[in-house]
């Protein structure tokens, strides 16, 4: 179970000592069931990240509550729910010094791994994003598309049941592209959760289960699964709707 | 939690032992450890107390450095960088990360300083064979003991560090907070005594609010003069038993205290 229930979710950011506080997320509730593919899109600053932070404990709501597999994630005392996730923040920074071996070896261990265990999902993840070459190589030397690989198989190596991706596709080359849907498809057919925020709605359209647009922190619209049948089949366009729910917002 | 803790360690050690600014303080170190081999027939009667103070301050100096200018950028560059989201994301309490990362600063130090005590002790064995006759006092067991007091207040150092990279949101600020700190400790017990001395004699004396206020934050911030035992050393005196534990105890307990609230104060922060 890895089901994720966002709940009136508020969140207020103050820019500076004397400037107004700013609405991030406004009265935000969502349900993520377990084994679906949900896709967050909006503008730059629609409040997409702040969600995905309050998900995992890194920001802490002004109201509301998020829960991950009935279990509220603000009132966690210790981190034991993160046993089950995995995430890739956006752009991922990564310690400079390490080698790619040494930085998946470090997220294992703090997973509670084995050292079989580890060495056999650095083998599998690292040959499934195309970055097994780079194992000995120390992180300062990548790019950004393979600093993008190197993040998602940090996030993948516990296999985690709830994976969080934020902006997984961005500094990604087409076959890059690829490789992530190819690898959200492959989780989604585990049965695992993946919860994402793009702009690439080509992508999101192909990828998810259930689509919600975010504008200036609050949900303006949310596709189930006879929208995206009929995005898929042309009836309807994702980005013509997009367009329609964020300027109707504005 | 042990598991956890550790692996943040060795690789906040890593990280610190692989920054290119760490070879230039062991260069340095290691320039002021042969300086000394120089010019130590310079000082005739007081060569023997000159190598020790000497060696142990470069000793000093170099673990200072290393706190101040790469110390502070392991645990500045997690935050500004954002890698304390994906180290975050992990199944990391606060307290462990707080935890982990102290002890990646300790192993850091204390690997760089072994490597410093080496060419130190070989640089003091070199000038007592070349000059035996001006190191009457000198005993290897107290040079070792002012050197583990070195690593004990480097230490303290590093608690300083990370609780006010707990509380601040930029390196610039723990950078000054923590050699303010340093600075501030080293020298009060030298200035209360100071006051304390001239009240005594019947001099022009402090008033009460300064003594107060300096009595106050005596308490609050650590006295690294308690942990140099460079005068000791270079006389070679003898250490009381009963000083070395309380010193090393207190030490402990202080780095327990900082570590404690910076994970206090580090559970309620956001991480934007």
């Amino acid at each position: 179970m890895s089901e994720i229930v966002i709940d009136s979710l508020y969140k207020k950011y103050k820019p500076g000592l004397f400037k107004k506080p700013v609405e991030a997320v406004v009265g935000l509730s969502l349900r993520v069931p377990t084994g679906t593919v949900y896709g967050l899109v909006g503008p730059n600053g629609a409040g997409k990240s702040t969600t995905i932070r309050m998900l995992l404990n890194l920001i802490h709501p002004d109201k509301g509550e998020v829960r991950i597999a009935d279990k509220s994630v603000s009132a966690a005392t210790n981190a034991d729910f993160l046993h089950a996730v995995g995430y890739l923040p956006e752009n991922p920074y990564l310690y400079d010094h390490l080698t790619l071996r040494e930085l998946l070896r470090f997220g294992g261990q703090v997973c509670g791994m084995s050292a079989e265990q580890i060495a056999a999902r650095i083998e599998a993840l690292t040959r499934q994003t195309g970055i097994a070459y780079a194992l000995k190589r120390r992180l300062h030397t990548f790019s950004k598309g393979m600093r993008q690989r190197a993040g998602l198989c940090f996030a993948l190596l516990h296999d985690p049941e709830l994976v969080i991706l934020d902006e997984p596709m961005s500094g990604l080359d087409p076959l890059g592209r690829k490789m992530v849907c190819d690898l959200i498809l492959h989780l989604k057919q585990q049965g695992k959760t993946v919860f994402f925020c793009s702009h690439i709605l080509s992508d999101t359209e192909r990828l998810c289960d259930r689509i919600a647009i975010l504008d200036q922190g609050r949900l303006v619209r949310e596709f189930e699964a006879a929208d995206l049948r009929a995005f898929r089949a042309g009836e309807r366009c994702l980005e013509d709707e997009f367009v329609a729910a964020v300027e109707g917002v504005h | 939690m042990l598991q956890r803790v550790w692996a943040l360690a060795l690789v906040t050690g890593k990280e610190g032992i692989r920054d290119r600014s760490l070879f230039g303080i062991l260069l340095f170190a290691l320039f002021v450890l042969g300086l000394n081999v120089a010019v130590a027939g310079f000082f005739m009667r007081d060569l023997g107390k000159v190598t020790v103070d000497m060696n142990l301050a470069a000793l000093s100096f170099a673990g200072l450095l290393l706190v101040f200018f790469i110390g502070i950028n392991l645990m500045a560059k997690d935050i500004d960088k954002k890698t304390i989201h994906l180290v975050l994301s992990k199944p990391f309490s606060r307290g462990e990360y707080i935890v982990g990362k102290y002890f990646g600063l300790v192993l850091l130090v204390l690997s760089t300083l072994t490597l410093l005590l080496l060419f130190s002790s070989a640089t003091v064995a070199g000038v007592h064979a070349m000059y035996p006759a001006y190191f009457g006092g000198f005993t290897w067991s107290v040079y070792f003991w002012a050197v583990a007091f070195i690593a004990l207040q480097l230490a303290l150092l590093c608690a300083i560090v990370v609780f006010f990279s707990a509380i601040t949101t930029s390196s610039f600020i723990t950078l000054i907070f923590s050699v303010a700190s340093y600075l501030v400790g080293v020298t009060l017990e030298e200035v209360l005594f100071y006051l304390k001395s001239q009240a005594a004699a019947g001099e022009v004396v402090a008033s009460q609010t300064l003594r107060s206020v300096l009595e106050v934050v005596a308490w609050l911030v650590p006295n690294f003069a308690a942990f140099d035992l460079k005068t000791e050393a270079a006389h070679g005196l003898a250490l009381e038993p009963v000083r070395l534990l309380t010193t090393a105890g207190y030490g402990c307990g202080y780095i327990l205290v900082l570590l404690w609230l910076a994970t206090l104060i580090f559970r309620r922060r956001e991480f934007n």
